[in-house]
């Protein structure tokens, strides 16, 4: 009880010193943004996503080998430094088992130029939706990367921020992720349908593996979610409900920058840490997806 | 289709028939048993439009406790039911009380259930309204399977809030007010989800009154990235004895 009420307090006290810090000239908060965001809606971004998409197709990645790894990471939030974001990189990189890795959103922390993040990917730059890269970085945006109008920042990077992609082994086992768009606390009605379009295409396909990549998480289960928030009740149990009928096997997350894994009807929903530079337990989540998925959480230094 | 058309037309049946009524909100000084009915048109980005059915009946059982029960069904596919019981201390300038807060919402389209509870204290004057508290809510994944590792989701802490401004004295025949808050009678939202309502009120006489108001809900609020995610607009009457 007496934790709960200091969660509240500090809950309040955080928010309420959030506002007020956000108002000066280095404002990394975008207040303007609470009552009116100052990007596109996810309706609009979703169809400049739907745009790129349609140019630049779905990317299948070939695996070496049936069980292979990915390496997931969330809210890494660059501001001045990108240390642990280099070192993310180097990791998998490194790693030839690793076809693919997923950020979470939240790439950058608000008014970070988008081309410091992109130098880390040198000398070997990603692009995405590519599928003959063998080190391809697929990423979605989180509410962070919209900010004061960053939208076109991120999207000149990442070209889209609604799509899916297919990891194929060399004995014909496909696996789908699906990455959806979050940034405003919503999926909206348009990527809602396209999310119901894809799930039932799914079906028809004979997938090992339907792992959906989000930012936003379902939950609010315990007090770390300070003043971050959630989907509105309504699309919390659409959400569910869509994903569990068509056999989705999990949920990746971020924003709340806190470890959570919940069972949901046999689905698990997994809130991944916080890789940013100033956090003090930095995390990435590494999974190995065979005809069961093994996932661990591993200390970032 | 037809099961869940069927179903709702017995709870709305049940909720007109069998259910002891009443009225949206408490005004300091009502002292009568109070009936009422509301229908409300609403859209959202998950559901689209849907239409509201609300049965309320409020009951002051003495000067010192009220209760309040109120039903909703939807167009949806969603039914809400829910008990308020308040303990209230009159004071020199004001009311002060108490507010237990049960709800329990069926969300038959996504198969869930959402059961909460809230507990807030709060302040009425003439003008004002507020209440701040506390509140839990328990998730369950339906066709409930006790024996399951994921039967329930508990999410155990959460606020709850409701600060409302009128513009005339609340014993005022009619009045219209402006409101911020996380919950309403048919819905508690996690805190970091408000919602903004205008509402209004008009007495023709001693027994009736009648109700218009709106709701407009923002996704992503606290995302920093706010945008339209819902709104609602709602009319009734009721009947206080």
């Amino acid at each position: 009880m007496k934790k709960n009420i200091q969660i509240c307090l500090g809950s309040l006290l955080l928010a309420l010193g959030s506002i007020f810090t956000a108002c000066g000239p280095d404002a990394r908060l975008d207040m303007v943004g609470m009552f009116a965001g100052t990007s596109p809606t996810i309706d609009e971004r979703f169809e400049q996503s739907q745009e790129y998409n349609k140019k630049a197709g779905f990317a299948t990645i070939q695996a070496l080998s049936d069980d292979y790894q990915v390496y997931v990471c969330t809210d890494t939030h660059i501001h001045n430094t990108r240390t642990r974001w280099q070192y993310f990189i180097d990791t998998y990189r490194a790693n030839p088992m690793c076809p693919v890795a997923v950020h979470l959103g939240d790439v950058i922390d608000a008014t970070t130029d988008f081309e410091y993040v992109e130098e880390a990917l040198a000398p070997k730059p990603t692009t995405m939706m590519l599928p003959t890269k063998s080190d391809t970085l697929m990423a979605v945006c989180g509410n962070h990367d919209i900010y004061f109008k960053q939208w076109k920042n991120f999207i000149a990077t990442f070209k889209t921020s609604t799509y899916y992609f297919v990891l194929k082994t060399p004995t014909g086992k496909q696996d789908l992720f699906i990455i959806y768009d979050t940034a405003d606390g919503t999926v909206g009605n348009k990527q809602l349908q396209w999310l119901e379009q894809t799930l039932e295409w799914a079906d028809t396909q004979d997938f090992r593996h339907i792992i959906a990549c989000t930012h936003t998480h379902f939950f609010k289960r315990d007090g770390s979610q300070g003043h971050c928030s959630n989907f509105p009740l309504e699309e919390t149990y659409a959400l569910l409900n869509l994903f569990t009928q068509h056999g989705v096997k999990m949920v990746w997350s971020g924003h709340d920058h806190c470890r959570e894994i919940t069972q949901v009807k046999g689905m698990t929903c997994i809130v991944v840490d916080s890789m940013k530079d100033e956090n003090k337990e930095p995390f990435y989540m590494l999974v190995t997806m065979g005809d069961e998925i093994d996932y661990e959480f591993v200390a970032v230094p | 289709m037809r099961t869940k058309f069927i179903l709702f037309f017995i709870l709305s049946l049940c909720s007109l028939f069998l259910v002891p009524v009443a009225t949206a909100q408490v005004q300091p000084g009502d002292s009568q048993y109070a009936v009422s009915l509301h229908v409300g048109y609403a859209h959202n980005l998950t559901y689209a439009s849907y239409a509201n059915f609300d049965l309320d009946a409020y009951m002051p059982i003495n000067k010192h406790f009220d209760m309040q029960a109120n039903i909703r069904t939807s167009t949806a596919n969603f039914y809400t039911m829910g008990v308020q019981l308040r303990p209230k201390f009159v004071l020199p300038v004001g009311e002060l009380y108490l507010e237990d807060r049960l709800m329990m919402r069926f969300v038959s389209r996504d198969s869930f259930r959402d059961f909460v509870h809230a507990f807030s204290v709060g302040y009425k004057m003439q003008y004002v309204n507020v209440q701040v508290g506390m509140s839990n809510r328990i998730i369950t994944p339906l066709p409930y399977e006790k024996h399951s590792a994921d039967a329930m989701i508990l999410e155990p802490f959460d606020a709850v809030y409701r600060v409302e401004a009128f513009v005339r004295p609340q014993t005022s025949p009619w009045n219209i007010s402006l409101c911020i808050s996380n919950m309403d009678n048919y819905q508690v939202e996690r805190m970091w989800q408000p919602m903004f309502y205008l509402g209004g009120w008009y007495d023709i006489n001693n027994h009736w009154r009648v109700r218009l108001s709106g709701k407009y809900k923002l996704a992503g609020m606290f995302h920093l990235n706010a945008h339209y995610y819902g709104a609602e607009l709602r009319a009734g009457a009721e009947y206080r004895f």
